[in-house]
């Protein structure tokens, strides 16, 4: 499970090692279970207390300060669904420009800017894309639970296929409303982005403190980078919120979310079911309620489509290219 | 004359049910010919696993609908609740929704004479330990079930609706007869099972009301906190943010003291501190922050701030380390490391009486099952010598 | 001011548009952080921009966004960390960016944005428009139009002096007509450096920074128990804002000679004045230029120049416009369905005189939408429509459009017209 690296950063070499201190407090109004929001403990904590945040309108804005309050103890600031991209070229440019002139310190500090589905998979897309064009150290975080849940959970262009939301609802004469299949975010973002050094999917459950030490690695390589992690959402999927971790180790584990980084170009799996082999979806989607409805030919397609991603994608997992392309 | 009904229940967990008992009172009262509307509050919305919410109903025999909405409707919250009814019985412990108004007891709002009506399997008196005393006399009247808990989009067709519609009709006649209650569930070709839900649960609660003295129950000031004017407070939308702080031990680690939303758990996690391990995956995996390192390098739990999701219970890799047990055993939120290190041997008997002798585990989907089974008999780890400190 | 000092002040004169000019403002300025998005007529000011920097004039990042949505995120969120942040737009662009635009208001950053006025899609069109700026008008912004080139780089100064200024902290939009304020080239003074750091103070958000010295949490998502003092703050800080701007005035008159007489507003011949005409931006050329030559036939006529649009000066405006009999209000906008179907400025000026025990009469000239002409024979039959209104006569309709193809205008028998 360990990357071939030698890209040099502070790794935290065992879950003893973790530090201690928090950077995302306790007390914010997050559902019992929520994935997301151990995922801003985790980014927070790693990236500790030279950091500025913006955290786009979303389950992490709205959740999170309910009412004029906040669980931040680093300085954040609020910005609008899909301005991930910009608000961080905002702050590193203006940090940057403050440094050179001398009216400020310098002083490395940590540039991180967080999104959704919507903000990182549709409305922001555009935004965060010319984010990591840009020349500026910064960090964007897409926390993926699947669905619009702040607005009680609609379909995105990051919903899993077949899933209920409010958007797609099984009904009496259409059982599969949400027909489309999930975009893939981070190979996208990967293959557009040439001078993008650092492209990652991560969960933050599974394996233990593998998207802490990718967040640091993201600081420390230099320039824009991008991190997409995958997040059991119990209010979404329909499940007791005890399950959290177990689910994001599933999904992973079927294959279905692939666990992957990409370091100046170079791929390598963080989970290879090419080496640890793959459990079916089934195990992983029987599990929710947002799947109760599927029949076995709906779980057969989504089957199929997670083996064509292992198994005909010239690059497994990233992106989807088949045949042709090298020698047999 | 208004009767105005509020409906307490778990976000998310019991949303649909709360809206379903809410529409069907107000149209119960239609069919009586008086006047109806409901609505929820709006900055519960949007909902999280097991936030505390409310759903209210307002119900005129005499006013013109006009008149009713002028009085109840367009405002943010209840002024007074002529039956507070309360879906999870963990919910009398208190309730905050959200930060600056602290918790708030589940009475808050129940008028004089009114009714506090809780579904429960426990006694008034057990719940009277947690709820709030009254400078007036109100009554309780418990329904006898478990808090009926679904998935977002599901109804969960257990009864339970249409018991407490029954309960209502019991506790507060002029709101809803038992008759008409009988009569709209028997309805449209529903099954006869419904409409006798409601009066088998009518005729036990009728024998379940009890008046509540004025200062009978805790003592518990509560007062909305006044508000900052708008020329008291900085321009520019800002608020500190939490002061950084990272001790070991009990309360150690920064929180938000402006919102610790202890009131959303229904369970609180029981640590068998003799069989931990130390692994650290309880601290690590827990998505509010709610464990203290400690220089024994334990595990404390702020129980505070505890939402009870049972996260640590899952991924705790010892048997019977970590438990999740009912809220309501729990009368604080007192630091279990610091009771451990005092005396530790009373506190795992403390601890073993709390876990009690059956282990629940739930059904993947919500709501959809728990398996209750024995506990294990796991012996109390022999002693060992403490590890050098942090 | 003497020569010597006069010629302190100002370091050289140049041929400049009004897009130029403001890129000069903006080097002189010192500002740190430039977002770019190309949109007619406004983006020759970021063409201009690039070279600046390019050839090392001034020290910025300068960063081309993906759309102007992000354009006006970028230099909110340089705003926010304590950078002099500088963007613009025209048209439909300034609307694709209209998110931003409200919530760097209600953030409470003062960013400096240039407006070309132009036409509203759809259909697509080029030509001076109004409708872009003034859609900002209720959100909590400074707001002002600048006539010349000259004024429009002074603006640009006074704007970030106001902005800036803790008891404001608002976003301000410089509008400048576009093609004929920023595509026309004129000979424009432009300051020497040392005195606009005299007048400019460096950009301080004091404790509302983000910076990890100063752990804050800005806009955390709120109810109803605080979104109605929130409101209330944004409310005092426009009124504060008219003080703060004579203020600044003040300041820069001192240290660049008596450039502005009152800040809110010119007035033209308007002592003696029977009547006059109200307008934004480059309708003063005409408009002064028919001002003289009624009062060569002996018509006493006069014409207030309006530069400030918000915070809008009501008191200022009530005491000058009562001493006329009509006053005639120029749109360059239109607001379909409103009372009387009136123009934006139109139904400004008519509350702002609700008051008067004695009113004047008011009429109001929907004209050069989308960039035609506004004559100086058009101007002149506004005078004399406005005259007749003063003297009681033709007094209906309140609302006339000047310069649109009309076919019954042109006598075609309404049973001809399409």
């Amino acid at each position: 499970m360990t990357q071939t690296s030698d890209l040099a950063f502070d790794r935290i070499a065992g879950v003893r090692k973790t530090p201690l201190e928090e950077f995302y407090a306790s007390g914010h109004r997050t559902c019992q279970g929520c994935e997301s929001a151990l995922v801003m403990r985790q980014f927070a904590k790693a990236s500790g207390p030279r950091t500025v945040v913006t955290g786009s309108t979303g389950c992490m804005y709205v959740a999170n300060t309910s009412y004029m309050t906040t669980p931040w103890v680093v300085p954040w600031m609020h910005t609008q669904l899909g301005a991930a991209g910009p608000s961080a070229i905002g702050m590193a440019a203006g940090l940057r420009a403050l440094m050179r002139k001398g009216r400020i310190a310098q002083e490395r500090i940590n540039v991180i800017s967080f999104c959704g589905d919507l903000g990182g998979g549709d409305m922001g897309l555009s935004g965060i894309s010319g984010a990591l064009q840009s020349p500026y150290d910064l960090l964007i975080i897409l926390y993926d639970n699947e669905s619009a849940a702040n607005t009680d959970i609609q379909a995105t262009g990051l919903t899993t296929y077949g899933a209920q939301t409010t958007f797609t609802p099984p009904g009496k004469v259409h059982r599969v409303m949400q027909r489309r299949w999930k975009k893939n975010v981070a190979g996208m973002l990967a293959v557009g982005h040439p001078t993008c050094r650092y492209v990652a999917t991560a969960c933050s459950a599974y394996p233990p403190l593998d998207f802490l030490n990718k967040v640091r690695k993201a600081l420390a390589v230099g320039g824009p980078t991008f991190i997409h992690t995958f997040d059991p959402c119990p209010k979404g999927w329909d499940y007791h919120p005890s399950y959290s971790h177990e689910l994001g180790e599933l999904g992973i584990k079927c294959g279905i979310f692939p666990l992957y980084e990409i370091v100046d170009g170079r791929v390598s799996y963080t989970y290879d079911p090419k080496k640890k082999g793959r459990i079916p979806v089934r195990e992983y989607l029987e599990k929710q309620g947002r799947f109760a409805h599927l029949i076995d030919e709906d779980v057969a397609y989504i089957q199929r489509r997670v083996d064509a991603m292992w198994e005909e994608w010239e690059i497994p997992g990233v992106a989807p290219l088949k045949g042709g392309l090298r020698p047999a | 004359m208004i009767k105005r009904v509020e409906i307490n229940y778990r976000g998310i967990y019991q949303k649909t049910l709360a809206r379903r008992i809410g529409s069907d009172l107000v149209l119960i009262a239609s069919r009586l010919g008086k006047v109806a509307f409901s609505n929820g509050r709006y900055s519960d919305a949007p909902e999280r696993d097991g936030i505390p919410c409310k759903y209210f109903v307002f119900v005129s025999p005499d006013l013109p609908e006009e008149e009713l909405e002028a009085e109840c409707g367009a405002k943010l919250d209840i002024d007074v609740a002529d039956v507070s009814i309360v879906l999870d019985d963990t919910m009398v412990k208190g309730v905050e929704p959200w930060a600056w108004h602290g918790v708030r007891p589940i009475n808050e709002k129940v008028s004089a004479d009114g009714c506090l009506l809780v579904v429960t399997r426990r006694e008034p008196t057990q719940l009277l330990a947690f709820i709030a005393a009254k400078p007036h006399p109100y009554r309780l009247a418990t329904l006898e079930g478990d808090a009926s808990l679904s998935g977002l989009w599901v109804f969960k067709d257990d009864l339970t609706h249409e018991r407490v519609l029954g309960a209502v009709a019991a506790v507060d006649p002029g709101i809803v007869t038992i008759d008409a209650v009988a009569d709209y569930l028997a309805d449209e070709g529903r099954e006869p099972r419904r409409a006798e839900a409601a009066r088998t649960a009518h005729a036990a609660t009728v024998q379940r009301i009890r008046p509540v003295a004025p200062d009978a129950g805790i003592s518990w000031t509560y007062a909305i906190p006044e508000l900052p004017a708008w020329d008291a407070f900085g321009e520019g939308v800002a608020v500190p943010g939490v002061e950084r702080r990272s001790e070991l031990g009990p309360g150690g680690q920064a929180r938000n003291a402006g919102f610790p939303r202890g009131t959303t758990k229904t369970e609180r996690p029981v640590v068998r501190f003799d069989l931990c391990t130390r692994c650290t995956l309880c601290w690590l995996e827990c998505p509010d922050g709610c464990f203290d390192p400690t220089a024994d390098e334990y595990y404390d739990v702020a129980y505070a701030y505890c939402t009870g999701c049972g996260k640590c219970a899952a991924v705790c890799p010892v048997k019977e380390c970590i438990v999740m047990v009912d809220e309501l055993r729990f009368e604080d939120t007192a630091s279990p490391w610091a009771a451990y290190r005092r005396d530790p041997a009373a506190y795992l008997a403390w601890a073993e009486g709390k876990k009690g002798p059956e282990r629940r585990s739930y059904a993947h989907i919500t709501g959809t099952g728990v398996e209750v089974r024995p506990a294990p008999a796991v012996r109390a780890r022999r002693t060992r010598k403490e590890v050098a400190t942090r | 001011m003497t020569l010597a000092e006069k010629t302190i002040a100002y370091e050289r004169e140049e041929l400049l548009t009004g897009c130029q000019a403001v890129a000069q403002a903006v080097r002189l300025a010192d500002v740190d952080v430039i977002a770019a998005y190309p949109i007619r007529p406004y983006t020759e000011v970021m063409d201009n921009l690039s070279r600046i920097i390019a050839d090392g004039q001034l020290d910025a990042e300068y960063i081309v966004a993906d759309s102007e949505h992000s354009q006006f995120e970028i230099v909110k969120h340089a705003s926010s960390v304590g950078a002099r942040a500088f963007a613009g737009s025209s048209g439909t662009g300034w609307m694709y960016g209209f998110e931003a635009l409200v919530v760097t208001a209600t953030d409470r950053l003062p960013v400096l944005f240039l407006v070309g006025n132009r036409a509203l899609d759809d259909p697509g069109a080029f030509g001076v428009e109004h409708n872009d700026a003034l859609a900002i008008r209720d959100m909590g912004w400074l707001l002002c139009w600048a006539t010349t080139a000259q004024e429009a780089l002074e603006h640009v100064l006074i704007g970030y002096r106001v902005a800036e200024d803790p008891r404001v902290r608002m976003p301000m939009a410089l509008a400048l007509d576009g093609a004929f304020l920023t595509h026309s080239q004129h000979m424009v003074r432009v300051p020497a450096a040392e005195t606009v750091r005299r007048f400019l103070p460096p950009f301080d958000l004091g404790d509302r920074r983000l910076h990890p010295d100063n752990p804050i949490s800005i806009a955390p998502q709120v109810n109803e128990d605080w979104v109605m003092e929130l409101r209330r703050q944004n409310w005092e800080a426009a009124r504060r804002a008219r003080r703060v701007i004579e203020q600044a005035y003040r300041e820069f008159n001192e240290l660049f000679g008596e450039r502005y007489g009152t800040p809110f507003f010119d007035e033209y011949m308007t002592d003696d004045a029977e009547v006059v005409l109200v307008g934004l931006g480059t309708v003063a050329m005409p408009a002064r230029t028919a001002v003289r030559r009624l009062r060569e036939h002996g018509h006493r006529v006069g014409y207030v120049n309006l530069r400030w649009f918000r915070p809008f000066p009501g008191p200022e405006v009530r005491a000058s416009l009562a001493r006329f009999r009509a006053v005639g209000v120029i749109d360059r906008d239109f607001a379909h369905g409103s009372p009387d179907d009136g123009g934006v400025l139109l139904h400004e000026v008519r509350s702002c005189l609700y008051p008067l025990p004695e009113r004047p009469q008011v009429l109001n000239f929907l004209t050069g939408l989308g960039g035609r002409d506004i004559s100086i024979d058009d101007v002149t039959s506004m005078y004399e429509q406005t005259l007749a209104a003063g003297r009681g006569r033709a007094l209906e309709p309140a609302v006339r459009w000047i310069g649109v193809r009309e076919e019954a205008a042109r006598g075609v028998p309404e049973e001809r017209r399409p």
